[in-house]
């Protein structure tokens, strides 16, 4: 008797003990300081986020450093993470540069790297260990040039790049694709970050007479060039790169400004569209005082595609690589799964603003353009 | 193409103040500032600053950045020059550059790293000339910088307070000798410097936004400038800093302005930055002491 009191006590008391949680450690290291801060900060916000809806049965370290603009500080900053713990992943830089510096180290150590950086070559090195949330150029410009194409009916381009890794991996691609498309580059030119004064180009721009101008430019050089399009009167319709569609880009200009002005992005959290983006959308700015923008989105969704997958089982970096390299997730922005070379977001929007306000509305949606998610 | 010519007017005006700023304090105290840009950049998020506490149109904000600005540039001679006083001159420029990155890196904590824009200095629409129309903001910028570098000639031709700043510019021990309290005419000058440079900010932050790591482009322009014109020399910053808008803005346009040339890699900003270094590095080996500038003296 005694011994089945003893027994059903030994139940009871292993029913009333929760199960421990796995231990996950996710360090964030991304530019908080420099010229890619905004976005830096917007990918720190977005997996904080993150962390912070991570699934039950998760207890997640997530330090954040500091990466500035230079490799080196990035792979400090990435050496430190390894040497201090045991991370599960890591939320890498979205600065193409930096990411590119950290691949190696990765590598050696074998932890994953969860980006949104856009740049192309981030996926080409045959590493295996590098995940990108966000759409490379292959995908974005992709959407970039078609939607001026079939949407604008243009026949004709004019395209302002900038010099950095980011501006000229974008333009090769959108020149490529202008090509395969029978449309012609009728005046092009790559302009340096700090240039102020973008009149000199608009203005040949305008002597082109080309029925689209393509922009893919950083945050602030292009609310200058559509401030200044504005100033001269273009009259040209205008399709810029992703850094547009971040709400702090669009504040720097008045809506009229905006007007007929669109933007290739993965997602526009502003814009809403369903109750899950509402929910993020609130959360978002209920944390961090500030709208969220494509970045902070997608890197919200690989950091959730991470934690779900360490919830299920997967909580060694490992375990968690063959997670991430198999698995397929339904993120808020879309459906993210690996083509083999960890890009693992294959759709765009096009988001267009109408002269009244400063948030867009989704225009256009072109997804799964490389064909991977139907695999 | 009279918008083109403004425009390259309305930023070299903007690059004088900074230069001046940088000639000011190079005369008074034989020192390079290198946070003389950070300056231009603090100037920009003072402009940012005040006008949401004061939606006015930023030449009603002019005065009250000048006074800011003035404040900070006592403040960076106190931190950054007088006790390193007597030291070798590369002491001083390091602790410029500190004191600029603290600007920046203060700039962005307060602020964020997004760009901001200055208010207008003018609000309203463009400016009809006949079949011309020519930005508000630039006319209100040649203007407002006009004004300020006649009353900086004014104050060094007509004032004995500026002939005291001259006196100390040119030799320090003379000046002390007669009476001049140096150590305040160089304090003064650094605040004049960062005064000019801080309107810079102001002129530049609409037409341009202003983020924290503004400063080390600015600073360039200013000791480009400096280098062309001439150190020592104020008509020379001027005429330097005419020279880098007139590559930043005209050179690029001449396919649009002589239809006769063509639009190619000779004429894009690129190939325009480029020529300009060629320029620097011309003065330097031909002409050092720059086009306006006295004899060469010892600089860091």
């Amino acid at each position: 008797m005694r011994a089945v009191i003893f027994c059903a006590a030994l139940a009871a008391l292993g029913m009333a003990t929760p199960l421990a949680a796995a231990e996950v450690s996710i360090p964030v290291l991304v530019p908080i300081t420099g010229f890619l801060s905004l976005e830096g900060t917007s990918q720190r916000n977005g997996a904080m986020l993150a962390i912070r809806n991570a699934p039950a049965g998760l207890n997640v370290r997530a330090d954040v450093a500091d990466t500035g603009t230079a490799p080196d500080v990035a792979v400090n900053a990435l050496e430190r993470a390894l040497g201090r713990d045991a991370p599960t992943a890591i939320v890498a830089s979205m600065l193409g540069t930096q990411v590119l510096a950290m691949l190696p180290i990765a590598l050696e150590h074998k932890v994953p790297l969860l980006t949104v950086s856009g740049t192309a070559s981030v996926t080409e090195k045959g590493n295996p260990y590098v995940f990108r949330f966000f759409p490379g150029d292959a995908i974005t410009k992709v959407a970039h040039v078609r939607y001026a194409a079939e949407i604008l009916k243009a026949k004709r381009l004019a395209l302002i790049a900038q010099t950095t890794e980011y501006g000229q991996s974008g333009r090769a691609a959108i020149e490529a694709i202008a090509a395969k498309l029978g449309l012609e580059i009728v005046y092009e030119e790559s302009v340096d970050v700090q240039l102020r004064d973008l009149s000199p180009v608009l203005g040949k721009v305008r002597a082109a007479k080309p029925d689209v101008l393509l922009l893919h430019l950083h945050a602030g050089p292009t609310a200058l060039a559509i401030r200044q399009a504005a100033a001269m009167n273009l009259d040209i319709p205008i399709v810029a790169g992703s850094a547009l569609h971040q709400p702090t880009t669009a504040a720097l200009l008045e809506p009229a400004e905006l007007r007929g002005v669109c933007a290739e992005t993965n997602a526009s959290p502003v814009s809403g569209g369903s109750p899950e983006m509402e929910r993020f959308l609130q959360q978002y700015r209920e944390q961090f005082k500030s709208e969220p923008d494509g970045y902070a989105l997608g890197q919200y969704d690989g950091v959730m595609m991470a934690l779900q997958a360490a919830a299920q089982g997967a909580a060694t970096p490992a375990a968690l690589t063959a997670a991430l390299s198999s698995g397929t997730y339904r993120g808020l922005a879309m459906t993210y799964k690996s083509d083999g070379k960890g890009n693992m977001a294959h759709s765009a929007i096009i988001v267009c603003y109408d002269g009244r306000s400063r948030v867009p509305t989704v225009a256009k949606r072109y997804d799964d353009i490389d064909g991977v998610l139907a695999r | 193409m009279l918008q083109v010519l403004a425009n390259g007017l309305a930023l070299a005006a903007a690059y004088a103040l900074v230069a001046l700023g940088f000639v000011l304090v190079a005369n008074a105290a034989n020192a390079v500032n290198f946070a003389q840009g950070d300056l231009v950049m603090a100037g920009g998020f003072v402009a940012v600053a005040l006008s949401r506490l004061w939606p006015v149109p930023g030449i009603v904000l002019l005065p009250a950045v000048l006074a800011v600005m003035a404040v900070l540039g006592l403040a960076l001679s106190a931190i950054a020059y007088f006790p390193l006083r007597g030291r070798p001159a590369t002491a001083i420029f390091v602790s410029t550059i500190a004191v600029g990155l603290m600007l920046e890196n203060g700039a962005n904590a307060i602020f964020g790293a997004e760009p901001q824009a200055g208010p207008p200095l003018l609000p309203g629409a463009a400016i009809a000339l006949g079949p011309v129309s020519l930005s508000r903001q630039s006319i209100a910028v040649i203007v407002t910088a006009a004004v300020l570098i006649l009353a900086l000639e004014f104050l060094f031709a007509r004032l004995r307070f500026g002939w005291r700043l001259r006196a100390t510019a040119q030799d320090r021990e003379m000046a002390a000798s007669i009476g001049i309290d140096v150590t305040w005419m160089i304090a003064f000058s650094f605040a004049l410097g960062a005064a000019l440079g801080g309107a810079a900010g102001l002129l530049l932050a609409n037409s341009f936004f202003v983020t924290p790591t503004d400063g080390i482009n600015y600073m360039l322009k200013a000791y480009i400038a400096v280098v062309i014109g001439g150190w020592g020399s104020i008509r020379g910053a001027v005429a330097g800093a005419l020279l880098i808008a007139l590559f930043e803005v005209v050179y690029p346009s001449l396919p649009l302005l002589v239809p006769a040339l063509p639009v190619s890699w000779l004429f894009t900003e690129t190939t325009a930055t480029i020529i300009l270094y060629g320029v620097v590095l011309a003065v330097l080996l031909l002409r050092p002491r720059g086009l306006f500038g006295e004899a060469v003296l010892r600089r860091a």
